[in-house]
């Protein structure tokens, strides 16, 4: 996957690039938002992680020109600033995700697979957890190697899950992707999927944290 | 007291007074005038009489009745014998002076009388009397008839004074007004001009004051957002460095897991630093709203689950939907502070749990854990800076520097909650208490105000003392 990095600290630049190239992904750094904006004119990068303090301009104007432009290219914000407004603006001018510095690389990396795998440029499509396999290109889950049958619902919730494992993901969360596949839902349609998934998979492998959502575990 | 109402009361009791006494002065002054015309024209009147040489019956009876239409009375004299009185005079002598004024009571009344002899003891002697009431009546009715207007003028003048103050006062009103109207943390100019010689001065102060407290503030937050930059730009390019040597290392080293350790624990101090800083009043109380607190505890319990999952801890969150008012930025500090300062001091596998309630028109936010918990005569210190329970033996495998309470002491205070430690009935460890009272936020924002100026002072201080307190531990 191709990334444009838009950062203008050069000792973070570097760290990142090295971070990232060390896990097999293509790099390609600028430092300011205008030379984002040329670099982005052309379609040969795949998504952007853009850092919102940058010399010329507002990170949030590039976002916004960026959205203006056409582009649905998927942008990870970057920021030293810890106001959630800025999280919000963020997130509704369009980015995908948002890391506050200092980040952790892991979590970076978490971020950049869920989005490579939504692409497709993902060398394996498969998010493998414990003795679960979910193959996002083949729509398929599996126990062990056993493909295991879910329905349409079944499987966007738990595509949820798995991907964001480790995170907590809401009912409003779960519901918005449901969503998203144009089906009306529910009051009650998500704890009946999840019930009904519980029946299919390994016995705790969806966790109910209480009063806040479901998740799966990382490992 | 009202300035208005204090000039109105003392102008009208003024003016009351001197009226009053000009009054006085003015009957004393007509009396008097009235007493030397009156005394001039009997002395006119006896020696006109005195003058007439005619025989008692020639004399016209109208001249007898006169006396009683204008309240005169006289008598002649011949030696001891009365001659002619007019028909109220009575038949004694009115007057046993030989000439001149005299005042003396006869007929029920005091008379003012004059007595014009001509010549020797048998000669003609003229009494002339006129009842001193006339004298006082007509007095009366000079000093009434320059008085009265005055005193039917006074709830007029009342009117005018208080209009031409309340005129005067405009500018000040109109200052107080605004004044007043300033919401706590509004530092913009006063929109006030005036002309007035004495409040120019006063607007100009205020606005000059004005300017600087808020480039004072304006520095304050700057400080925060430019040193939140400054400090975890750097620390994201140690981070990144740490994970990109233990890359090429290839292996597990106990010096990389200490850097790594304490390169977390530096950006946990930075960060709470700041927060600190944020959570001051002057940055926080601008804006409050109506904050969804269960929401808020929602996020922030999903945004520290990566850590609390790792630890293998459950926690748990019951609530109904809570409103409330406050600002959203320092609740979800003081939140995310004391679910992952429970998470910290639990064990692995431990339990958290989260609540909200409605107590007697309060809202208690409690978070409750089944770590160790804290001795009931720490209760107190831990909230103090830097202080950890435990001091020196604390374990130090947990990331912390001792701020996280004090941080959330802060925002507490802000959002007039009061917070409560005590041990938890269920789980057995601490249980933090955040009770929050829903009527009165009007007080909490007065509150909020009054504690603005020593909170700027302490903060300001605090994030100075802060720094170089940390480099020498």
């Amino acid at each position: 996957m191709r990334i444009l990095l838009v950062e203008d600290d050069m000792p973070l630049a570097q760290g990142l690039q090295q971070s990232l190239r060390h896990e097999g992904f293509v790099v390609n750094h600028v430092n300011t938002g205008q030379l984002a904006l040329n670099a982005l004119a052309v379609p040969d990068q795949d998504m952007v992680i853009l850092d919102l303090g940058l010399p010329d301009m507002d990170g949030l104007s590039v976002l916004k020109k960026l959205r203006n432009n056409k582009a649905d290219i998927p942008v990870i914000i970057l920021t030293a600033r810890d106001s959630i407004e800025h999280k919000v603006k963020g997130l509704d001018f369009g980015a995908d995700d948002y890391l506050a510095k200092p980040f952790d690389i892991h979590e970076l990396l978490a971020r950049l697979r869920v989005i490579e795998r939504r692409l497709g440029t993902a060398k394996t499509s498969v998010i493998q957890l414990g003795s679960v396999q979910l193959d996002i290109a083949a729509h398929k889950v599996g126990i062990d190697g056993q493909d295991i049958n879910l329905s349409k619902k079944e499987y966007m919730v738990l595509k949820a899950l798995m991907e964001n494992a480790g995170r907590i993901q809401s009912r409003e969360q779960i519901e918005s992707r449901l969503y998203d596949w144009g089906e009306e839902v529910a009051s009650n349609a998500v704890e009946v999927h999840v019930h009904n998934l519980r029946k299919k998979l390994p016995e705790k492998f969806i966790q109910t944290v209480r009063g806040v959502g479901y998740t799966v575990n990382k490992s | 007291m009202s300035i208005r109402r204090y000039l109105v009361l003392i102008l009208l009791s003024v003016i009351t007074l001197v009226t009053f006494i000009a009054a006085i002065e003015g009957y004393n002054a007509s009396m008097q005038k009235a007493s030397s015309i009156f005394d001039a024209e009997l002395k006119i009147l006896a020696n006109t009489l005195i003058a007439i040489e005619a025989a008692p019956e020639q004399q016209d009876k109208t001249l007898l009745e006169a006396g009683a239409q204008t309240n005169l009375a006289f008598q002649l004299w011949q030696g001891n014998d009365l001659v002619l009185k007019s028909n109220n005079a009575p038949d004694r002598r009115m007057s046993q002076k030989k000439s001149g004024f005299t005042e003396n009571n006869f007929l029920g009344q005091r008379w003012r009388t004059y007595v014009k002899s001509s010549g020797s003891d048998g000669g003609r002697m003229v009494i002339l009397a006129q009842p001193v009431q006339r004298r006082f009546e007509l007095a009366e009715d000079v000093i009434l008839s320059a008085v009265l207007p005055i005193i039917l003028a006074m709830p007029l003048l009342a009117l005018f004074i208080s209009l031409t103050i309340r005129q005067a006062l405009k500018p000040l009103t109109h200052l107080t007004k605004e004044l007043k109207s300033k919401k706590p943390n509004d530092l913009s100019l006063l929109q006030t001009h005036t002309k007035t010689k004495e409040l120019e001065p006063v607007v100009y102060t205020l606005n000059h004051l004005f300017e600087r407290l808020s480039g004072a503030f304006e520095r304050e937050r700057h400080f925060a957002s430019d040193a939140a930059h400054e400090l975890r730009t750097p620390l994201s390019v140690l981070k990144i460095n740490v994970h990109n040597v233990r890359n090429e290392l290839g292996h597990e080293s106990q010096a990389m897991s200490h850097l790594t350790e304490s390169v977390d624990r530096m950006a946990h101090v930075v960060d709470q630093i700041l927060m600190l800083n944020r959570t001051s009043p002057e940055q926080v109380s601008l804006d409050s709203t109506e904050v969804n607190l269960t929401s808020l505890i929602q996020q922030t319990i999903s945004d520290l689950y990566p850590e609390i999952a790792q630890r293998e801890q459950t926690i748990s969150l019951e609530s109904e939907e809570q409103i409330i008012r406050g600002n959203e930025f320092s609740l979800r500090i003081l939140i995310q502070n004391l679910i992952s300062n429970a998470s910290k001091y639990t064990p692995d596998g431990g339990a958290i749990q989260v609540s909200t309630a409605r107590v007697q028109e309060r809202l208690v936010l409690v978070v409750e854990d089944s770590g160790p918990g804290i001795k009931p005569e720490e209760y107190q210190r831990v909230f103090n800076r830097f202080y950890r329970v435990g001091g020196d033996q604390h374990n130090s495998k947990i990331i912390g520097c001792g701020l996280g309470l004090s941080i959330v002491k802060h925002i507490a205070v802000l959002h007039n909650a009061d917070i409560e430690l005590s041990q938890s009935p269920e789980l057995k460890g601490l249980k933090v208490s955040v009770s929050f009272t829903q009527e009165n936020n009007k007080v909490a924002r007065l509150a909020a105000n009054q504690t603005t100026n020593q909170a700027i002072n302490k903060v300001s201080s605090t994030a100075n003392a802060l720094l170089p307190e940390d480099s020498d531990g």
